[in-house]
């Protein structure tokens, strides 16, 4: 997404230091450096219903420093049992590490039983790592009662803690956790940040911009020694796609917003982005645990008849963004956000129609979002936090699915034309929390049919349009949510301002989403407080107030 | 009410028994039976199935504010939220699958409307005749118990016939849509669980669906009058249910709520008309026919056989080319029998398809075509049989109600088994 006015503004701000509560603080030493093999936690991934993928990072000598590609090559074992005290050890195995891939391990464990929780821990020497929990996808012609899932997205270190995952990691209900996107932020210390100042919580490891492998490795060791972030990965399976700031911001087929000339060829960073990502995230790339084989990230998973998941990528393949001089493009049918092959991958998961529910991975928003005019005391906000263009009144966001309508148009026709129902988008990237209906015809509607609806969930510390207009929350932001509100009658829920996570729980006879806000960014003990839930009844593709948290 | 027997047609007397009865509405209601069957309430309480299709109604539209009745039996009984209507999405194939519980290739059956080639034109499948596979109706029958049918269209009236132990002519039907308001049907429907206590009842409740057949002024008026349809039919559903437990039935009764298929509209602006773009064509012009089914059409080469394999080809590139059409297919890929001719056309959501002439359809509410597919589909009543409150994930389909049936009265399966699934 766009922040080029943040960017600017934290650019030229010295890179002042945020400590909890808020108080300016010399910068805390990074975490990275403490010691242990396993020091930056351990994760699973993509569960399917039969495998998991197992993944950490072994430290196996003083100098095996992420990026540094020193280190020698060594074995890491792993165990998966049903039982935290590995009495009932059902899979097991070792695999080989060394520099050439950053000392990170992915091992697909294969074997296990659908809809089963498994504990999993690595041994490298004669150390042990913490022990992960994880959990296998139901069996495909199963039918779960329920199924619980995390929605996050947009974590950027700088500008705060991770509470979001404490406070998840601590519930204990979750099947899963979606990420969808912006899991690292490229940014140098001090470009983008807390607030309107761009105060530093904590400052990134390299202290520069990432561009090179060893700057992207190191990022991804840096955000991985969170404990928060940890708690999570030992916790719950994550499926995660990527954003634009896994490689640089406002990313597309090409280049990239944030990618300069003098920052080297557009491909080559692109290449290693996703090379450290392979590296360092619980995912399959191409399907397979393997490094180097393929960087397609959008795929398919099963969670029974219940529900299915189609994680897209709406970077690698689209084009580039128009110009704020040619808006008019945005509906050129040569320009695409998904790429040809991806849109029928997609089409041809949702008109399966084997599950009830057809959730989409969706990073950034395909509702339309026609912007009102706005003073011009928050128009600058609004547009640098949701990529408006110009802050003075422009209609659509062009880095969203807005930017690219004929792929939306041909995807909504698809879903009305083939009758697909129960769709549900699933999407992060705005900084805000949202739930909409999804129109066949913005125009019209609601007289005209919907189909699907899209959840939104808020960043987990990004700035959002209190940060930046320096607003205590749930002020200036409340007039901007109503006029967007009033211009797009499918939007029925916005949030502007809050900080937080979703929690998606799914049933036979409905979804709902909540959405959980979390205080100060900038304190370690952040709360978390419940703040909405919106349902969706199968069959309906209509949103209605939730009266509480989904049980 | 006290039932009455008499011999309203005269005609028809020496073949069949007739029942009149009071309906709520004040009016009478004529029942017909198969001669030599007593047209006598059965006691007991064996298990009564009542199928109750909500003709054209959509499954987002049962809702507690809209139609409180249907949403609540949906709630109390098993839901399937993932209930599709099968090709082609039109009323008349869909009972069929229903009461057959196999598809058009196997009864014969696979649109409203075809073009008979012994006859030469294009016409209703609206016979007895034209359902070439034995029902749960005839099968029950057979096995001693008694059926009947209320079926609130001409059309459905005409395909099942005699089928049924008690039939029920629909009456007063409204002009044009040739449909007996639910009013009426449902006062009918009463009547005969009252005077002859039928094992199943097969009702049909036109009045959802016929509102967007029947309203050719657009979509100006379209919504208020869909609405106050919806709350009619849920009414007289309400009304059936509350009977059921006046009477002492509702513990014993299994009720499978579904629609046929649901709706779809369109403006007169997108409207597709293939006849000039086959005409257009050297190789098709004159030897294609077409069967409108509102959103499908049906096409049928007319010319040389040896050619056909050629036209085939020919009519899908020239269709498939025309502005609000979909998609082609071959009828064997949708299990469509002969019947239904060399090729099947599907329009986009939002469009119909109006042949010969763009004149030649002017109603604003279809279906046919893939976005009619969902449908409400739930399994209700007081019988132990229902399970109650469960919400289940399987994709229930228009021909799984006979197996359902066949399940609940331990029917064995027909001949070649079901194409359908038991919902219990």
């Amino acid at each position: 997404m766009i922040e080029r006015r943040t960017f600017l503004a934290g650019s030229a701000a010295a890179a002042a230091v945020l400590g909890p509560g808020g108080a300016l603080a010399q910068p805390a030493a990074a975490t990275s450096t403490s010691a242990g093999a396993f020091r930056h936690g351990i994760a699973s991934g993509d569960p399917l219903p039969d495998a998991v993928l197992l993944w950490t990072r072994v430290t196996p000598t003083a100098d095996s420093l992420p990026g540094s590609g020193c280190g020698p090559r060594v074995a890491v074992g792993w165990q998966v049992a049903t039982d935290p005290g590995f009495r009932l050890v059902v899979a097991h195995g070792s695999t080989v590490t060394g520099p050439e891939r950053d000392h990170t391990v992915k091992v697909d464990a294969k074997g296990l039983t659908p809809a089963t929780a498994y504990y999993y821990r690595f041994t490298f020497d004669r150390t042990t790592s913490p022990v992960g929990r994880t959990r296998t996808a139901p069996a495909p012609t199963s039918s779960p009662d329920r199924l619980r899932f995390a929605l996050v997205s947009c974590s950027n270190w700088e500008a705060g803690y991770f509470s979001a995952y404490r406070h998840l990691a601590a519930r204990g209900d979750l099947d899963a956790v979606l990420h969808m996107g912006d899991y690292v932020y490229e940014y140098g210390t001090g470009q983008y940040a807390y607030g309107q100042s761009n105060a530093v919580v904590r400052p990134h490891e390299p202290a520069h911009e990432m561009v090179t492998l060893a700057d992207y490795r190191q990022r991804h060791a840096q955000y991985k020694t969170d404990p928060d972030l940890q708690a999570l990965h030992a916790a719950v399976p994550w499926i995660t796609t990527w954003d634009d700031h896994e490689t640089a911001n406002d990313a597309w087929s090409g280049g990239a917003e944030n990618h300069q000339p003098d920052e080297g060829d557009w491909a080559t960073r692109k290449a290693v982005a996703r090379t450290a990502y392979d590296e360092w995230m619980p995912v399959r790339l191409s399907g397979t645990s393997a490094l180097g084989d393929g960087v397609q990230v959008y795929r398919h998973l099963q969670f029974g008849r219940l529900a299915d998941l189609t994680m897209l990528d709406l970077r690698s393949y689209r084009s580039q963004q128009v110009a704020t001089t040619d808006l008019g493009s945005a509906g050129d049918s040569a320009r695409t956000i998904t790429g040809a092959a991806q849109l029928q991958f997609l089409k041809d998961r949702l008109a399966d129609n084997d599950a009830v529910w057809k959730l989409v991975g969706n990073p950034v928003m395909i509702s339309p979002v026609l912007f009102p005019p706005l003073d011009q005391y928050v128009a600058g906000p609004v547009a640098d936090m949701t990529g408006v263009l110009p802050p003075d009144g422009v209609a659509y966001n062009v880095d969203q699915w807005d930017g690219y309508t004929a792929d939306r148009r041909e995807l909504v026709d698809f879903l009305a034309d083939r009758g697909v129902t129960n769709t549900l988008f699933l999407t992060g990237d705005i900084h805000s929390a949202w739930a909409c209906e999804l129109p066949v015809d913005p125009g019209t509607y609601p007289l005209s049919r919907t189909v699907g609806v899209e959840l939104v969930a808020t960043s987990v510390t990004s700035n959002n349009l209190d940060d930046l207009t320096g607003s205590p929350p749930r002020t200036t932001s409340l007039a901007v949510e109503d006029a967007i509100k009033a211009s797009n009658r499918h939007v029925k829920y916005l949030d502007f301002d809050s900080h937080g996570y979703s929690v998606l729980t799914i049933t036979p006879r409905e979804i709902q989403m909540d959405w959980y806000v979390t205080s100060d960014r900038a304190d370690q003990a952040a709360t978390s407080t419940w703040s909405t839930g919106w349902r969706v009844a199968a069959g309906s593709s209509k949103l209605t107030a939730a009266t509480g948290e989904a049980r | 009410m006290t039932p009455t027997t008499g011999m309203p047609h005269g005609g028809a007397a020496s073949r069949r028994t007739f029942l009149r009865a009071a309906g709520a509405l004040g009016g009478v209601v004529v029942l017909s039976a198969a001669a030599g069957v007593p047209l006598a309430a059965a006691a007991g309480a064996r298990t009564r199935v009542y199928v109750l299709v909500t003709d054209g109604c959509r499954p987002d539209e049962v809702t507690a504010d809209l139609t409180p009745n249907l949403y609540a039996l949906r709630r109390a009984g098993t839901w399937y939220p993932n209930a599709r209507s099968l090709p082609v999405m039109e009323t008349i194939p869909n009972h069929v699958m229903m009461m057959t519980g196999v598809r058009p290739d196997r009864s014969g059956v696979p649109a409203n409307a075809v073009f008979d080639r012994l006859e030469g034109a294009v016409r209703d499948l609206d016979r007895a005749t034209d359902l070439r596979f034995p029902t749960v109706i005839e099968r029950l029958n057979a096995a001693g118990y008694r059926t009947g049918t209320v079926l609130s269209k001409k059309y459905l009236h005409g395909i099942f016939g005699t089928r049924a132990t008690y039939r029920w002519e629909p009456a007063p039907l409204v002009p044009v849509t040739n449909h007996a308001p639910d009013a009426f049907t449902t006062d009918a429907l009463i009547s005969m669980v009252d005077s002859v206590d039928p094992d199943l009842v097969f009702t049909n409740l036109g009045d959802i669906d016929r509102v967007g057949h029947s309203d050719l002024t657009g979509s100006t008026t379209l919504e208020v009058a869909r609405t106050a349809a919806l709350a009619s039919t849920d009414q007289q559903v309400g009304r059936f249910v509350q009977h059921l437990k006046d009477t002492g039935r509702w513990e014993a009764s299994v009720l499978v709520v579904l629609a046929d298929h649901s709706m779809d509209w369109s403006v007169p602006t997108r409207v597709v008309s293939l006849a000039p773009a086959l005409d257009a064509d050297p190789l098709l012009t004159g030897r294609v026919q077409i069967a409108q089914n509102g959103g499908a059409d049906l096409l049928y080469w007319t010319g040389n056989a040896a050619d056909r394999p050629a036209a085939v080809t020919r009519i899908r590139g020239v269709v498939g080319g025309v502005t609000g059409v979909l998609s082609t297919h071959l009828p064997t890929d949708l299990r469509l029998g002969p019947e239904a001719g060399d090729v099947v056309a599907y329009c986009k959501a939002g469009w119909r398809f109006s042949d010969p002439a763009v004149w030649s359809n002017p109603i604003p509410g279809n279906h046919g075509h893939p976005v009619t597919e969902p449908i409400p589909f739930f399994l209700a009543g007081g019988s132990r049989r229902v399970a109650f409150g469960e919400v289940r994930t399987d994709v229930a389909h228009t021909v799984d109600v006979g197996p359902t049936v066949g399940e609940l009265f331990g029917l064995p399966a027909p001949s070649g088994g079901y194409d359908g699934t038991s919902r219990l």
